[in-house]
């Protein structure tokens, strides 16, 4: 489908994403690195067909995901209703009870959502993680795109694909949507942050202005930009790249220095939007995943298009007493870790490992989420000049306007490692990008 | 039912000019079906603009900035207040009512809050107004009083371990034994009579109900109780929170009178 031109200007690509800073931030062993995140030209395609199945489905889960995230912060009828139970929410580490009773600007809590989405062997797509707090990813996609039609041409004039350069319209039409009134500002941590290029490289295509925290500020009760001339400009959205924890040191973390003192306050009274709204955790946090599908039947009265993994909670008897019989074939995630940490696969425990680790679960039972391994579809890296199979996964982005958004690309993530089943960037893997096909 | 009238007086001097400062003050005594706000006045000095909001914990804020540079902030907030309405404050928003009832911050129990918690716990009382009760008891002849042995940053576990602690320890930790016997406990700033600074006290959730229970002095707050603020530890709700640039060594000075009978 492509040309071979497409696989041969690889090394050129990886050298300009490299030059544009495209990286990504790791911690290992305390200590903070940064790294290139490796480009595979060999792209995901997927057929017209399977991704307008994945896009309802998408739609579906972040409509309720948002719905969900509503009615926890006012009302909580969920709970009420005992679908979910209450422990799931207050012990959660992302519910936020500072977050009760706000309400932000449209009412909608995710704006960008990214849905971590695994494909089988059987074809049939799997959600393995939602990401509602400051998702990141979507300039790897487009920016390969850019520099590939132009080191490659010939590939895009034949390709049927979707042009996924369109994301930074999305995020704009996301953005104005919510506007309370005046400017649209990106607020980045700054130029050391990992993810610095995406910051940089979305305000550019969206035409939003790049600030930190240091140009903003709070007068009455309005957010305003200080200018490079030193005049005040209402600011009406904020696209914040930075965590709920260190927004504003006068309601959160005190000791954040790129916070914006009062911001939330702003926010409180409806006078700025944030992007995505803070306390968001608490509806993408492993424990809460389990019961997305049940949100959906919930807010929707759908049934869910998408599939979780197949997923049991010790915190059940039942699922107990069924993670303690099949605990070889299934992996245990922390709910309380991300990015691939925390991981841990019941047939690689040694059996001294494997009593401590049944002691620790049965100990603290919400802790954890067991699930079946999923065999997935493996995808072709080059490698040392030749192609070899991959594990690998999809991010796709959901951006939520005046309807639901689904971004018709994704970043597709591998695994360097041939035995690894982990594709989180923060483990070592590369990208690619994805091609949705249009006929 | 009493009438209170309140003084509170809060000073804060910097060795070094403070060339910016943020502040959020929760010093507005709301009105509950407990106790009613007749009068409040509050002054702030430097004397700047600030704007007012609500937290979700129901209290009322004060918020802003000073730009010139100063080497005192001061917060003076005075009033009259009916206390003691009610025995209880009827429960609003019951379904948030589960924050109070896992640990947090500073209330999260360690080994020997666990411990005492197992040697102490009672089946007696017939809700969770009573067992808590019978919970300050033990902890008011199990822990003392005394000052300047903890800081606001000590956690109930730290305080427990101790021994000794103030107001806000013995809130902590009776708000950590009330969550691990099932019982939604929350923090509650105030004023009391006769104490010369702020108090702290607990609210226990029994039968959609705050009770309030002071462990500090093994009282059932009554109508000598002026209640500030609600949180789920301190950390949720200081009658003054502030951010400054500068400043250098700072000494604050607090002082609260509460009288039944106003001074002529």
């Amino acid at each position: 489908m492509y040309d071979l031109e497409l696989l041969e200007n690889t090394d050129v690509v990886n050298e300009l994403l490299a030059r544009y800073g495209v990286k990504f931030g790791i911690y290992k062993n305390n200590v903070f690195k940064e790294q290139l995140f490796p480009f595979d030209a060999i792209p995901r395609i997927i057929e017209k067909r399977e991704f307008d199945e994945l896009e309802k489905g998408l739609k579906q889960r972040v409509l309720a995901l948002n719905l969900f995230l509503k009615d926890i912060y006012d009302g909580k009828k969920i709970v009420k209703d005992k679908v979910i139970p209450e422990d799931f929410i207050f012990a959660s580490g992302g519910y936020m009870a500072e977050c009760e009773g706000v309400k932000p600007p449209r009412g909608i809590y995710s704006h960008i959502s990214g849905i971590d989405l695994v494909q089988g062997k059987d074809g049939s797509w799997y959600v393995l993680e939602d990401n509602l707090r400051v998702p990141s990813g979507a300039s790897y996609p487009m920016i390969a795109r850019e520099l590939c039609r132009r080191s490659s041409p010939k590939t895009f004039q034949h390709v049927k694909m979707e042009d996924n350069r369109n994301y930074a319209k999305l995020l704009r039409r996301t953005m104005d949507y919510v506007n309370v009134e005046g400017h649209t500002v990106i607020l980045t941590p700054g130029r050391y942050n990992a993810a610095y290029f995406e910051h940089s490289y979305l305000a550019e295509k969206t035409g939003a202005h790049l600030v930190n925290g240091s140009e903003l500020v709070v007068e009455d009760d309005k957010l305003y930009y200080i200018n490079y001339n030193g005049s005040r400009e209402r600011v009406g959205a904020v696209y914040r790249r930075i965590s709920d924890e260190f927004l504003d040191p006068m309601n959160f973390n005190p000791e954040s220095l790129i916070g914006i003192p009062h911001i939330y306050d702003v926010f409180r009274k409806g006078n700025v939007a944030l992007l995505n709204a803070p306390g968001n955790g608490v509806a993408d946090d492993k424990g809460i995943y389990y019961f997305v599908p049940k949100m959906v039947k919930y807010y929707l009265g759908e049934e869910p298009i998408l599939h979780n993994a197949p997923t049991y909670l010790p915190f059940y008897e039942e699922d107990m007493r069924y993670v303690l019989e099949h605990f070889d074939s299934l992996v245990l995630k922390d709910v309380a870790e991300a990015g691939g940490y925390g991981v841990v696969f019941g047939s690689g425990m040694s059996r001294k490992e494997k009593e401590d680790f049944i002691e620790l679960l049965k100990r603290e039972p919400r802790r954890f989420i067991a699930q079946e391994v999923i065999d997935f579809q493996d995808i072709d890296i080059v490698e040392k000049g030749g192609v070899v199979p991959r594990k690998a996964d999809l991010r796709a982005f959901v951006l939520m306007a005046d309807e639901p958004l689904v971004w018709k690309s994704g970043l597709t993530r591998f695994s360097r490692n041939p035995d690894s089943f982990i594709v989180n960037s923060s483990q070592g893997g590369g990208f690619k990008d994805t091609w949705v096909l249009y006929q | 039912m009493k009438t209170l009238y309140f003084d509170y007086d809060m000073q804060i001097r910097y060795a070094e000019p403070v060339g910016r400062c943020h502040f959020t003050i929760r010093c507005v005594p709301p009105r509950t079906s407990r106790q009613c706000p007749e009068e409040f006045r509050i002054e702030i000095e430097p004397a700047v603009h600030s704007e007012q909001g609500e937290d979700s914990f129901g209290n009322r804020l004060l918020f802003g900035r000073v730009d010139e540079p100063h080497r005192l902030f001061s917060l003076h907030a005075e009033g009259r207040v009916s206390a003691g309405m009610a025995e209880y404050e009827e429960a609003e928003r019951e379904e948030r009512t589960g924050m109070y009832r896992y640990p947090y911050r500073l209330t999260v129990p360690g080994d020997k809050l666990k411990a005492y918690f197992r040697q102490i716990e009672t089946k007696c009382g017939r809700d969770a107004r009573q067992r808590g009760i019978v919970l300050m008891n033990r902890l008011y002849q199990d822990f003392s009083y005394e000052k300047n042995v903890t800081g606001v940053g000590t956690s109930a576990e730290e305080a427990f371990g101790g021994g000794r602690g103030v107001c806000q320890d013995y809130a902590h930790i009776m708000i950590a034994l009330c969550r691990m016997a099932g019982i939604p406990a929350r923090y509650v700033t105030g004023m009391l009579v006769g104490e010369g600074s702020s108090h702290a006290w607990v609210e226990v959730l029994s039968v959609g109900k705050w009770y309030g229970l002071d462990p500090t002095n093994n009282l059932i707050v009554g109508e000598e109780h002026i209640k500030i603020g609600t949180g789920r530890d301190a950390s949720d709700c200081p009658i003054n929170r502030g951010l400054l640039f500068g400043g250098g060594e700072q000494v604050q000075i607090v002082s609260v009178k509460v009288r039944q009978e106003k001074e002529t």
